[in-house]
């Protein structure tokens, strides 16, 4: 198995394989994903695509981390992190 | 490529099932599919390289069937896109994820096979980092054949728990407890009708047995009244059949209260293909009875829209005895774990506990609004007080929302979680940009 990493806030996340984002950083014992626009922490819950509470920007497109492959290109950030 | 006569949304059971028999009429198919395996969240496929999760065998051999089946019917499948919803025109949109840009494809049907959500009930605490659901958890130890780490404990409604408790202890980090608001062994009456569906109940003995053999405590009759945390740990507040209260401390939470369609902003039914395509659903979507019964009526699914299509009418009586059957085994499970002393009533939690999480509203937020002298309505409740605004379009508060506002006005007609969601697409957000920058994808992959 490869194991292969990619860049959480200044951290590197090695990642198994065809790993989602999400499982990747939970296995790096990575369990808040930042805050969301109204400030409340955001995590991993439902796994299914469809609460929207583990919204991360990865190379600046806001994606779910729960239904994301984890990419060793990718970098991957918290909602709070701007780029405008 | 051609646009396919018929879309399916969604690579679970239902969807899989539904798109072999149209691919079987004789119509080209694509299904359209979020992550980049099919399976569903209930056949969720491990990573490369780790092991399938134990699963009870009669479950295991449909699905190894049913994957069989479409993969020599070689139907097309869309990975990585995400349905939004059919627009005025009639036009299926999607976002293709890893083109990153929005999509539209023109369709005689669409068949929406979405699945269910997780029913959560609301308690102080939910919303904060290490809850997540139960099934969150399962899907992700199905993914990557691991348990989550640490103290977890599951609490909540239903069935699910114990089975996600077994496949924990397999993997090897059994939860410290299950916090159960049923009952289930004190039902003698409804453990008796439980033996007409065989089946389920040699599923839950070799779970119940897992249980018993590892001594995990199975704490029924009980809630999970509130979550709170210290420096290093959840506190779990739990209240126990006898009444006392008790303090766990854990480091992960699994929430689980039951499923429910995930019908949030999908479009109507329609069984004509003048104006637009036709639109049916199919499996959990539709009625939440489980993977037997949603690939049943998946086929089901399938075999009206070729009718339809081929300028009959759908017929209502296609396939109904497996799903029939289905509804009275949830009928049988749902008494069984019917919770003793009955629901929780949402107006007797504090104040600040979070009823939308998305917009940070809480139980005090929509009791104010209720206390206005105006009688509002769901959809007011929705713009003015933002309940079932948020990013997750009300999937995990709009019942929760809709059952508070009975609660406080018991006379009103009860309202429903659809009168604050609505059936507005896109169904799940999407970028201006992207949306704007739609196109036919026909000329793009030719
Ligand atoms: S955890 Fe719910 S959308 Fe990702």
């Amino acid at each position: 198995m490869t194991s292969r990493a990619f860049g959480w806030m200044g951290q590197c996340i090695p990642f198994r394989d065809g790993e989602t984002v999400a499982s990747a950083l939970e296995t790096a014992g990575v369990y808040t994903l930042g805050a969301d626009a109204l400030g409340q922490e955001t995590r991993y819950f439902c796994g299914i695509g469809a609460c929207q509470c583990c919204l991360v920007r990865i190379d600046g497109v806001v994606r779910e981390a729960c239904i994301t492959p984890a990419r060793s290109e990718m970098t991957v950030e918290t909602m709070e992190v701007r780029r405008d | 490529m051609i646009d396919p006569e018929v879309i399916v949304i969604g690579g679970g059971p239902a969807g899989i099932a539904a798109a072999i028999e149209v691919a079987g009429c004789g119509y080209a198919v694509e299904v359209v599919e979020q992550r980049d395996s099919l399976g569903g969240a209930i056949h969720r496929q491990p990573i490369k390289g780790v092991a399938p999760i134990s699963q009870a065998s009669g479950p295991k051999a449909r699905w190894r069937a049913l994957s069989d089946d479409f993969a020599s019917a070689r139907i097309p499948v869309r990975y990585r896109s995400i349905f939004l919803g059919v627009d005025a025109d009639g036009l299926v949109l999607f976002e293709n994820r890893l083109a990153c840009s929005v999509e539209r494809l023109q369709a005689k049907a669409v068949i929406v096979a979405t699945g269910a959500v997780e029913k959560v009930l609301p308690r102080p605490g939910w919303h904060m980092a290490k809850v997540s659901t139960a099934g969150g958890l399962q899907v992700m130890m199905k993914e990557t054949g691991r348990a989550p780490k640490g103290r977890v404990l599951l609490a909540g409604n239903g069935p699910l728990l114990i089975a996600v408790t077994a496949q924990m202890a397999r993997l090897g980090n059994p939860p410290v407890a299950i916090v159960e608001a049923g009952d289930p062994l004190g039902r003698t009456g409804a453990g008796f009708s439980m033996l007409g569906h065989m089946s389920l109940v040699r599923e839950a003995f070799g779970y119940l047995r897992t249980i018993y053999l590892r001594g995990i405590p199975w704490m029924r009759a009980s809630q999970l009244t509130a979550i709170e945390r210290d420096d290093t740990s959840l506190i779990a507040v739990v209240r126990r059949a006898n009444g006392r209260e008790q303090r766990i401390p854990v480091d992960r939470i699994g929430l689980h209260d039951g499923i429910r369609p995930n019908d949030f902003a999908l479009p109507n039914e329609k069984a004509t293909s003048v104006a637009g395509p036709v639109i049916l659903r199919a499996g959990d979507c539709r009625e939440s009875l489980g993977a037997f019964a949603a690939e049943a009526d998946g086929r089901r699914a399938g075999r009206a829209v070729a009718e339809i299509l081929s300028g009959g009418h759908e017929r209502a009586d296609l396939g109904c005895v497996k799903i029939e059957r289905a509804r009275r085994a949830q009928e049988v499970l749902s008494t069984l774990f019917a919770p003793v002393g009955g629901a929780c009533p949402i107006s007797s939690l504090p104040a600040d506990t979070i009823l939308c999480r998305c917009e940070g509203k809480t139980v005090g937020d929509l009791r104010s609004l209720c206390e206005r002298a105006d009688r509002l309505t769901g959809r007011e409740i929705k713009h003015n007080g933002r309940f079932a605004m948020g990013l997750c379009q009300g999937r995990f508060c709009a019942a929760n929302t809709a059952a508070l506002m009975a609660e406080i006005w018991p006379q009103a007609p009860a309202p429903v979680a659809e009168d604050l969601t609505g059936r507005r697409w896109p169904i799940r957000p999407v970028s201006i940009a992207a949306l704007t920058g739609a196109r036919a994808t026909s000329t793009e992959h030719e």
